[in-house]
């Protein structure tokens, strides 16, 4: 194999002395470039109240549902209302905030049987980062916080606190960098599954969930 | 396929259930593109950075490949490079086979259209399932693609639905919602069920190594945490520096290709499954496919290859608005496809994509990296002109026209003589069959009959008259 692999080298060596790429001029990398960590702490972030008015916005105008809760027991008591009835995938109890493990008592986790997964109806998960400027949850894979829960049943339910709020995905991507250099995948969720294949004409629910909600605690 | 372009085009241009499926979707994509465009602030200065940071990785494309490869290397993923299309399709069914894999789930990937991976999977005993919706449509129904991003364009909702009752016994239905819940059904099983994920890359991260994939449907998700192995097929262009890059590119793409701010999933894939993780592959291959792009590195049409796949010019041209995807004849369709066919499969056999474009600049107006698309389609028309013989007629014809055109007092009389035979030849205006040499222009178009007073004559008078 390192035959092709040279090969193939040698051959973009060869032809970056011929072809015509137009030139990048040097000072594209602007401010958010060359030195990210640094600028970005320049820059004020926008307080959290401000931040959660957009993400909601955004999330909402994407078919999410919101609910802003005052206490922890206002939020443990909007996800008992939310899986009343429905079998629950969840992350591990001590990933999930405000201890809303105590809510998901019994239910599957990451580590349960993989058809026993798929079978679950709703999946709860805490959230690693909010994104105001898109209205995106961002959910690092790592142990007790399985990919499955917001991939597998129809409905998702992510917890999230003022703390994870960013305005942007680099704002984010920035903040985390080490949590996601520890972790094999990282995913951004905006808005329910859809697709559009059929006549561009919105359908929701494809592979992953149809139902997306967002609650949030102080 | 048959024939060349101008035959595909012919017979594109009469099929009336194409026109009504592209009506329906491509001005709507293109309307869709602008308001997402408009929703991100300062977009002229992200399409620039995006640009130029692209270029910037081109032209260093040797050790950022080598600087990738050593990323992809410390996340535990294996690298394999492919020259070819067999190449790439040998190294994947080698996995395969040695994995003891026997279901294959695909999430949608250009590159794997490139090699036809689904007949070499097949051909290995090696069962495949689409599983992006239009492919899995395109995979029941034995058809091709016809657009970068929306694979069945080419049919309408009705035609889905009959191919759905056919092929999967399921009742008839021309409802989207019930056809879409219909390909849930089957899907979901084949997600649970493959031994292997394969997908392509929206991105690849020099930086850190990082596969960026992005869909709307799940599907991508699916296939990289379930199955317990993950191969990635990618072209050698598909590196972004940084992570303040990729952060760019994501913001451009989605807009471009169906207006959203950001596809429903976005996901980073560092390696196989990490030690504690409760899901995501065992193993993890990445597959850099050269196949032609090297060459197309070397010559005119380089800046190609700083494109992002988002069918932004696809939607914005003429020419694919009228004929669709399958005219052209390859994998890649439209204006992209005009200039990456002939760099991969070669010039001769599609000399004719170039030309299958009114230069009007729509595809470089809606191009997020703002590839000088009509400048390569030119590059190509030159380089297709210098390497076949012209016929001598028009050499001979080229070299009297210089001649003529040349000499005011000459070309004023030949310019006469052709204006009055024209004139004399016109219906309501318009010319049908031009006579002799000039037929060939008539072959394709009509020509407008010349006016019955030239504008030098015009231009003269009224000078005359001032004065």
């Amino acid at each position: 194999m390192s035959g092709a692999r040279d090969a193939i080298l040698r051959r973009v060596e060869r032809a970056l002395r011929t072809g015509r790429i137009p030139s990048a001029p040097p000072d594209h990398r602007g401010d958010e470039g060359a030195a990210p960590v640094a600028a970005d702490a320049r820059r004020a972030r926008p307080d959290a109240a401000a931040l959660l008015d957009r993400f909601v916005l955004e999330a909402r105008a994407l078919g999410v549902e919101t609910y802003v809760e005052p206490t922890a027991a206002a939020v443990r008591d909007r996800l008992r209302t939310l899986v009343a009835g429905l079998r629950v995938l969840a992350w591990n109890r001590e990933h999930l905030p405000y201890d809303c493990g105590s809510i998901c008592k019994g239910a599957l986790v990451g580590s349960s049987p993989r058809a026993d997964q798929a079978g679950a109806e709703v999946g709860v998960t805490g959230c690693h980062g909010a994104i105001a400027e898109t209205g995106s949850l961002a959910l690092i894979a790592g142990p007790g916080c399985s990919p499955t829960v917001s991939l597998l049943p129809p409905f998702h339910i992510a917890l999230v606190g003022p703390d994870d709020l960013h305005e942007r995905m680099i704002d984010f991507l920035i903040a985390r960098s080490e949590a996601l250099a520890q972790s094999s995948n990282c995913t951004f969720v905006t808005g329910p599954s859809r697709t559009a294949d059929i006549e561009l004409s919105l359908t929701i629910g494809v592979h992953g969930p149809g139902r997306v909600a967002v609650v949030f605690g102080p | 396929m048959s024939g060349g372009f101008a035959e595909r085009a012919r017979e594109a241009l009469g099929n009336r259930q194409l026109h009504i499926a592209l009506d329906r979707t491509t001005a709507q994509l293109g309307v869709r593109r602008a308001v997402g465009l408009a929703s991100l602030d300062d977009a002229d200065r992200v399409r620039d950075r995006a640009r130029a940071s692209k270029m910037e990785v081109l032209h260093t494309l040797a050790d950022s490949l080598r600087a990738f490869e050593a990323r992809l290397v410390e996340n535990g993923a294996r690298v394999h490079w492919a020259e070819t299309t067999d190449d790439a399709n040998r190294i994947i069914v080698e996995i395969a086979t040695k994995a003891g894999v026997r279901r294959v789930a695909k999430s949608k990937s250009m590159a794997s259209e490139e090699t036809h991976l689904n007949a070499a999977f097949e051909r290995a005993g090696i069962g495949v399932v689409e599983t992006d919706l239009g492919e899995y449509i395109v995979q029941l129904a034995g058809d091709r693609p016809s657009h970068i991003i929306m694979p069945i364009v080419h049919m309408t909702r009705e035609q889905v639905g009959r191919v759905m009752a056919q092929r999967l016994s399921v009742s008839y239905s021309d409802d989207t919602q019930t056809l879409a819940r219909y390909a849930r059904g089957q899907l979901r099983e084949e997600f649970l069920q493959a031994d292997m994920g394969l997908t392509g890359a929206n991105f690849g991260v020099v930086e850190n190594g990082a596969i960026c994939l992005v869909t709307n449907e799940g599907n991508g998700r699916m296939v990289t945490t379930l199955p317990r192995v993950h191969v990635v097929l990618m072209g050698i262009e598909k590196l972004v520096a940084t992570m303040a890059d990729l952060d760019r590119f994501l913001k451009l793409l989605a807009r471009s290709a169906t207006g959203q701010k950001l596809t429903a999933y976005t996901t980073l894939v560092r390696g196989p499954r990490r030690s504690g993780e409760d899901s995501g592959p065992d193993e993890m291959h990445v597959v850099l496919l050269d196949n032609g792009r090297s060459r197309i590195l070397a010559g005119e049409t380089a800046e190609i290859l700083g494109c992002i796949r988002c069918g932004a010019c696809l939607n914005a041209c003429p020419v694919y608005r009228s004929v669709g995807g399958h005219a052209y004849g390859d994998v890649y369709p439209g204006p992209v496809g005009s200039i990456v066919t002939p760099g991969i499969r070669g010039l001769a056999p599609f000399a004719e994509l170039p030309s299958a474009s009114s230069l009007c600049g729509a595809c470089r107006e809606v191009c997020p990296v703002r590839l000088d698309i009509p400048r390569m389609l030119l590059a190509l028309r030159h380089e297709a002109v210098d390497r076949t013989p012209q016929p001598a007629a028009l050499r001979v014809g080229l070299k009297l026209f210089a001649r003529v055109a040349s000499r005011p007092r000459l070309y004023r009389l030949a310019a006469a003589i052709a204006r009055r035979v024209l004139r004399r030849r016109a219906r309501d205006g318009w010319i049908r069959r031009a006579p002799g040499m000039a037929r060939g222009w008539t072959r394709f178009r009509d020509l407008r009959a010349p006016a019955a007073v030239t504008f030098e004559t015009a231009w003269r008078r009224r000078a005359a008259r001032k004065s």
